[in-house]
């Protein structure tokens, strides 16, 4: 295993779907529906009254022509919280692109926190993801998501990649958050307009109403962040140099939302 | 020839746009210092055409372009693609007055949309190969945001259409890309921070 090409098998291609659909309940919330085929794992730790969604490939990363898809249906009034295991990696690929898809759905007055860890890019990765959130009437979700290239503290510098990742939020059938992340080895040299040099980006989105009335708290934790909002909808985006700084400015970030009473009780936790 | 004058009328900064009330996040990029001369304009709107709302406003424009296409749609999509609360009033006000104008002289309904999407359902009945329109939407937007520039930074006029002439390349290349919805993508990261941090500029004289 070399530095700059982790070992990672021909042969091995990680193909999986997973999906879970919870509902409220008393005293808690209740499984509805749970299917898993492949490398694609969904645990759930506990069904709590905020119960938490763990999502897994067990493929152990990815790598080029693997196909994963999760979908994560959270019922009418339920307040649910989802993240993954582990950092996701993506592997140097010589041809074909890693697809994810990950699907997820929020019923009337519900709420998701969709808090990922964070995806390390190596140089040569070849990712295609594709993330989709379906909002029903008056319900809200809030979306932290960290992109790293490479691992600094092995010195790895990567000079490309092909990432498209794709965020969408709907709400009642109409599209009312769309960002495309794309980068390619010309993207990764852009200057000051583009990534001047950063190797760690971040986006949160808080999409529910009153989602605005978060921007002055926000500005005055994470002023290093751009933030900018519109009715029902907030953006915040970050780039840093090393992922240490940016997972710094992200806790920060989240210690606020938490701190507010504007939001579902999750965040008072 | 009719046609394509009629495009250069409906691009050209004469035309009731007001496009150049809007900076992009550019002024706030030259209020940080980021941008101080004319090589670093350059390499602005050079990354901007490359990799930012360029790319995706053509990528916007060229579906739009297609007169079967749900413009309502499109609209949806270009106005949830913007990431900043100034980037919408930037694409939707132009738009707006770039609709009621282009309506008012050809007597078309042309409704308020998102300015790629409003370009694309105007131009659509223009006989012109979907590049030429491209490039001079591109070449519109360099212009206005680069003439923006001379006027709030320390950058003679001469300096500042040399970047707007040297761009011209990367505006044709951008332009014959077969682009599709498919290709919308972006990585102007530091362009949607500056856009984002424009909003608490204490002094702004561009409204983007």
């Amino acid at each position: 295993m070399t530095l700059h090409q982790p070992l990672v098998p021909q042969m091995q291609r990680s193909i999986g779907a997973a999906c879970v659909a919870l509902v409220a309940g008393q005293p808690r919330a209740r499984l509805t529906a749970l299917d898993q085929s492949g490398s694609a794992r969904i645990m759930l730790p506990a069904l709590d009254k905020v119960p938490e969604v763990v999502i897994l490939n067990t493929g152990g990363g990815l790598a080029g022509g693997d196909r994963l898809s999760y979908s994560i249906d959270i019922g009418a009034g339920l307040v649910a919280r989802a993240t993954t295991q582990t950092a996701e990696r993506a592997y140097r690929s010589t041809g074909a692109t890693a697809r994810v898809d990950l699907a997820m759905t929020v019923g009337a007055g519900g709420w998701l926190d969709w808090l990922p860890q964070e995806t390390i890019l190596y140089q040569g990765a070849r990712l295609h993801r594709r993330t989709r959130i379906d909002l029903a009437a008056g319900s809200g979700v809030m979306m932290a998501e960290m992109i790293v290239l490479g691992r600094a503290a092995m010195g790895e510098v990567v000079t490309d990649v092909a990432l498209t990742d794709r965020r969408e939020v709907w709400r009642d059938g109409h599209v009312v958050a769309l960002d495309v992340l794309r980068l390619d080895a010309a993207a990764l040299a852009t200057g000051a307009a583009g990534l001047n040099g950063a190797r760690a980006l971040a986006a949160l989105w808080l999409v529910c109403n009153g989602a605005e009335d978060m921007v002055a708290p926000l500005r005055a934790a994470v002023p290093e962040a751009g933030i900018s909002a519109l009715p029902g909808r907030l953006m915040l985006r970050a780039a840093t140099r090393d992922a240490p700084a940016l997972r710094a400015l992200m806790a920060r970030a989240l210690q606020t939302l938490r701190q507010t009473r504007a939001l579902p009780r999750v965040w008072q936790m | 020839m009719t046609d394509l004058l009629r495009l250069a009328h409906w691009l050209s900064p004469a035309f009731p746009t007001g496009g150049f009330a809007y900076s992009h996040g550019l002024e706030a990029a030259i209020a940080s210092g980021d941008v101080r001369n004319a090589n670093h304009l350059e390499h602005w709107l050079f990354d901007i055409l490359t990799h930012g709302a360029g790319r995706n406003d053509a990528c916007l424009l060229r579906a739009a372009l297609d007169p079967l296409a749900d413009h309502a749609a499109l609209d949806a999509m270009a106005r949830a693609l913007c990431g900043t609360a100034e980037r919408l009033t930037e694409t939707v006000d132009q738009g707006t007055a770039f609709a009621r104008t282009v309506a008012a002289i050809t007597g078309r309904a042309l409704p308020p949309r998102a300015f790629p999407v409003t370009v694309g359902e105007a131009a659509c009945t223009l006989d012109l190969p979907t590049e030429t329109v491209v490039g001079l939407y591109l070449h519109a937007m360099v212009t206005t945001l680069a003439t923006g520039a001379i006027r709030f930074m320390p950058l003679g006029q001469t300096e500042g259409h040399g970047v707007i002439a040297r761009l011209a390349p990367t505006i044709a290349r951008i332009a014959a890309l077969p682009l599709s919805l498919d290709d919308l993508g972006s990585a102007a990261i530091g362009a949607e921070i500056a856009a984002m941090r424009h909003e608490t500029l204490d002094v702004r004289i561009f409204r983007t």
